[in-house]
């Protein structure tokens, strides 16, 4: 098999292949496994146990304008095939992240986008608006869905306040936007028709899953007050694939397929049903250069097949 | 007056790593230690600190465990750790046989101080909160450190033999049911112990430490206590933010901190022993 070296394709790669994903606004990530919000901390946490260089984009844990301490513990309980997080939001705040981390960002290869989180559209729109232009910063995702803070997920279950955060936060940056979603709306692909009306370039689903878990010894649920947190790991992928599926028949902008993610296989799998591109979330908990395994085993598809591009993997078969 | 704040533990050491298993091998009633080749992680591990065990091929169960290192050889690349039979993940860690391999990430968190020599540290241990202390006997006996052993359990037979911890040590112990040394609680002796003691050192429950702790304040003089924390972990490297402790900041407010980071081993007077014990038991979720 021909092959060449740089370029589009990374070594390795059969002619004419493109492993990069087109996001908007200038944004084109270099391959299509990235790793989620939340469990890849701002980059700096894992070092040499995942090297960050040939991720496809690094989503930041959910960023605030203000520092937020997070939750009191317990904050994680593992359920099956899944685990439970209430964290609550801890983060440095905006500051932190433009003054300190941004300018580490500037030399990665790696796109870094800041996931964005508030209390209210006032505050998404301070975060947008101190990341605007802020070099290292590849561009937003905003995070309309986070179950673990009053408020946070009312944005992310019904269209139109989604569709007005957003609307809000696109006249803010002329960053590339990504929309995270919410699998607990009444209707995902409505919301994802109303955040593109109002200037996403992209959505990002799913986030975490409400749920809850019982400890019958104590009597009550495991983690603090109601006792609901937001599930992730393997035990959601089916309800993402369902939900990735819906979304791309509603809406053309780049879909991104979060949930359960933690081979290969799992990745191709959401790239069948519509999904320019995944991140790793939960798996990286478990086996920190996931993202990695995961990207070299979809570029060994690639080849093996010999795509012209991730988007032939849509709805077809190929053994 | 609080201590500054540490530094987080440096994630550098960390070495994602699969291990053989050489052996699991009962001490006592329900207890075993598990044995584990492993030089990558051997050659590294410092007394206190901890690694995340994968007990499976998950998805069921997902999540590594968090083991304090028991031993470490790095001579003969050997791990060990003890462990009781508490859930899913360490039935199977305790049914591993000889050749199994096991995921080890570590080591992780920032363990305990080795004191300098003249100095004679105790080593308190309740139940299954034995499991670093081999490792910190050993590092302390090398550098010429007295040691003093104190070991509680509910019975006898869940006692940590003081022979394993493979350094002389005064030792003393208590028991719940009276079947070794006291009838009663590690706390109840604690006391006088700490009148030859220059520092001393805790692992156990973390209702277990709060006593601990609180009676070593009361002492004069006044000796260093540190504690290793337990509390439920995802990741076990400070990315998820899932295991939060209760800590007094350095002006003696609220805070949390990340017990796989900053802990699992934390100067005493940094927990903040009231928020802590107001917490489900960690066992519990």
């Amino acid at each position: 098999m021909e092959t060449v070296s740089g370029g589009a394709g990374s070594p390795g790669h059969p002619v004419g292949f493109d492993p990069t994903v087109a996001i908007g606004r200038g944004l084109t990530l270099p391959n299509p496994v990235g790793v989620a919000s939340g469990t890849f901390g701002y980059g700096f946490d894992l070092g040499a146990l995942c090297p960050v260089d040939r991720l496809g984009a690094i989503f930041t844990k959910g960023t605030t304008l203000h520092p937020r301490p997070g939750n009191d513990p317990p904050r994680v309980a593992e359920t099956p095939a899944g685990m439970l997080n209430a964290i609550g939001l801890q983060n440095p705040g905006v500051e932190v992240v433009r003054r300190d981390y941004a300018p580490r960002w500037r030399d990665w290869a790696v796109p870094v986008l800041v996931n964005v989180a508030g209390g209210d559209i006032a505050e998404y729109v301070a975060v947008a608006r101190r990341l605007d232009g802020v070099a290292g910063v590849s561009g937003l995702e905003l995070n309309i869905s986070c179950p673990n803070v009053a408020g946070g997920l009312d944005f992310g279950i019904d269209p139109r306040p989604a569709a007005r955060c957003v609307a809000a936060v696109r006249a803010a940056t002329g960053l590339p936007l990504v929309v995270k979603l919410s699998p607990n709306a009444a209707d995902v692909a409505e919301v994802a028709r109303a955040v593109v009306g109002a200037g996403a370039d992209a959505v990002s689903l799913v986030n975490t899953v409400v749920g809850l878990k019982v400890s019958l010894a104590l009597g009550r649920p495991v983690l603090p007050g109601a006792g609901t947190g937001g599930l992730s790991g393997p035990a959601i992928k089916p309800i993402a694939l369902a939900q990735v599926a819906r979304v791309r028949r509603a809406v053309e902008v780049p879909v991104i397929g979060i949930g359960g993610i933690r081979t290969a296989t799992d990745a191709l799998e959401f790239m069948v049903v519509g999904a320019d591109a995944v991140q790793v979330g939960t798996a990286t908990f478990t086996t920190p250069r996931a993202a990695l395994d995961v990207l070299d085993g979809c570029q060994a598809h690639a080849e093996r097949h010999r795509l012209c591009a991730w988007r032939d993997l849509r709805w077809s078969a190929l053994g | 007056m609080t201590p500054t704040p540490p530094a987080p533990s440096d994630i550098a050491r960390a070495r994602c790593a699969t291990g053989v298993c050489l052996g699991v091998e009962g001490v006592g009633d329900d207890r075993v230690e598990v044995r584990l080749t492993c030089p990558e992680v051997a050659e590294l591990a410092r007394p206190g600190e901890f690694c995340q065990l994968q007990v499976g091929p998950g998805p069921v169960p997902l999540l590594r465990r968090p083991f304090s290192v028991c031993r470490a050889d790095p001579e003969g690349g050997v791990l060990a750790f003890y462990l009781g039979v508490v859930g899913e993940g360490t039935a199977r860690l305790a049914a591993l046989r000889r050749g199994d391999r096991v995921g080890v990430l570590g080591p992780l968190g920032r363990g305990f101080t080795v004191p300098d020599p003249p100095a004679t540290l105790l080593m308190v241990a309740g139940g299954l909160g034995a499991a670093p202390f081999p490792l910190l006997a050993q590092a302390c006996h090398r550098r010429g450190v007295a040691l003093a052993w104190l070991n509680g359990a509910a019975s006898a037979g869940r006692l940590y033999p003081a022979e394993r911890l493979g350094a002389p040590v005064a030792s003393h112990c208590a028991t719940e049911d009276g079947s070794r040394g006291a009838r009663g609680l590690l706390t109840d002796i604690l006391g006088p112990l700490l009148a030859t003691a220059d520092r001393v050192a805790a692992c156990g429950p973390n209702r277990m430490l709060a006593q601990v702790a609180s009676i070593v304040a009361e002492a004069t003089p006044r000796v260093p206590l540190e504690v290793s924390l337990e509390a439920p972990m995802g990741c076990g490297f400070g990315t998820c933010l899932g295991c939060a402790v209760p800590v007094r900041a350095g002006d003696g407010a609220r805070a949390l901190a990340l017990c796989c980071r900053t802990g699992p081993v934390m100067a005493a007077e940094r927990v903040d022993w009231s928020r802590l014990l107001a917490l489900p038991p960690a066992h519990a979720a």
